[in-house]
């Protein structure tokens, strides 16, 4: 379990099925992901249910819950490279009602305080739709810096969208929030 | 292919398996090394063969720079988080032994590992009594760091198991820059 100040991230589990599944065919929240296709009830529980453990090989995939106990969202970090030591970062806040009041910026600085102080990570990045300005200020605040523009990189609502290529490094999220945390 | 001074370092090949199996049947070279049991040509296959290089487990063969093949080399149990893992280093050729090619095959993985795995911490095992072996080490930047008493036996008693470890910048400070264009004066 990791602890932030709004949130915690735990590991999915299977009873977290009907809320994803929910989520996922909600057109308003895939709209910003790279979801397009409506996915069946026992494809998302195969999912859930042949995802292997949070690693670092594997990467990670946890469900952000307020503290309250309800989960909102999930937050993940993906492709991660021993090498180059860097991880990609996606999230989703599938219940629309905790848009906007800071649950995602929360869940993102707690997984990145965990990418860089315990996988020992050196840069985070992440992919967003040029439309989604709302998340882009999100990453901003977070630390992440836009590194580039890839034109036209995804099709989706009629249109040719560019999508938007952000970084953040470990010395620039311990400059901001600070790495050593919890010991 | 990792280029040294005197050595190179090549992926295994199938073909290695002959001159492997007659290294570790043979008691002067397994002394050193925790191999007791008489060995089919088959057991010490992971010595040469099987899944290519990659993070998780490197295997090299040890090639004089006239081509001969006179050992192997490996990185074991990398860890990504901690950024470290165990070296491992065998001459089954006894000519080519107390050369310089076991230390310029130990500093030319070091390299690659710093330089582009990206490693942080190397570690290795060795017995008491493989003084050649440790000072090979220490020669190419190793500190002993922990001696496990009595953690092997062999030959009829216990023998203590040196722990040596090095680290990237005493490395750097010993031998420069990890990563060198062109290959580097190991």
């Amino acid at each position: 379990m990791l602890e932030g100040t709004l949130v915690r991230l735990r590991a999915l589990e299977p009873e977290d099925l009907d809320r994803e599944f929910t989520w996922i065919n909600d057109r308003e929240v895939t709209r910003f992901l790279s979801m397009r296709y409506p996915t069946s009830r026992a494809a998302e529980e195969r999912w859930l249910r042949d995802r292997p453990a949070n690693d670092f090989a594997n990467g990670l995939f946890l469900a952000i819950e307020t503290r309250d106990g309800v989960h909102i969202g999930n937050v993940n970090l993906m492709e991660v490279n021993p090498e180059d030591r860097k991880a990609g970062l996606g999230i989703m806040i599938g219940d629309k009602q905790y848009w906007a009041n800071g649950y995602g910026a929360d869940a993102i600085v707690t997984v990145l305080r965990f990418g860089f102080g315990e996988m020992n990570l050196n840069r985070i990045w992440l992919n967003v739709f040029e439309f989604n300005e709302r998340a882009q200020a999100c990453y901003k605040k977070c630390g992440f810096v836009e590194e580039g523009r890839q034109r036209q990189h995804y099709y989706g609502q009629g249109r040719y969208w560019d999508v938007v290529v952000m970084g953040v490094l470990r010395d620039e999220f311990d400059a901001l929030h600070g790495v050593e945390a919890g010991l | 292919m990792l280029e040294g001074r005197l050595v190179r370092l090549r992926a295994t090949e199938p073909a290695d398996r002959e001159r492997v199996h007659s290294w570790v049947n043979d008691p002067e070279v397994t002394r050193y090394f925790t191999m007791r049991y008489p060995a089919a040509a088959d057991d010490w296959v992971w010595l040469v063969d099987g899944p290519p290089n990659g993070f998780g487990f490197v295997r090299l063969a040890i090639e004089t720079k006239a081509g001969l093949h006179i050992g192997a080399v490996n990185l074991y149990q990398t860890n990504a988080e901690d950024s470290s893992a165990g070296l491992g280093i065998i001459i089954g050729e006894k000519d080519a032994w107390s050369k310089g090619y076991g230390a310029d095959a130990v500093v030319t993985l070091l390299r690659f590992a710093f330089g582009e795995m990206n490693l942080h911490r190397i570690w290795l095992r060795t017995l008491e009594y493989n003084e050649r072996a440790q000072a090979c080490y220490r020669k190419c930047g190793f500190q002993e760091e922990a001696r496990l008493r009595q953690d092997v036996y062999r030959h009829g008693r216990y023998h203590d198991l040196v722990v040596m470890g090095i680290l990237r910048d005493e490395f750097e400070a010993l031998h420069g820059a990890a990563y060198v264009e062109g290959g580097g004066d190991a």
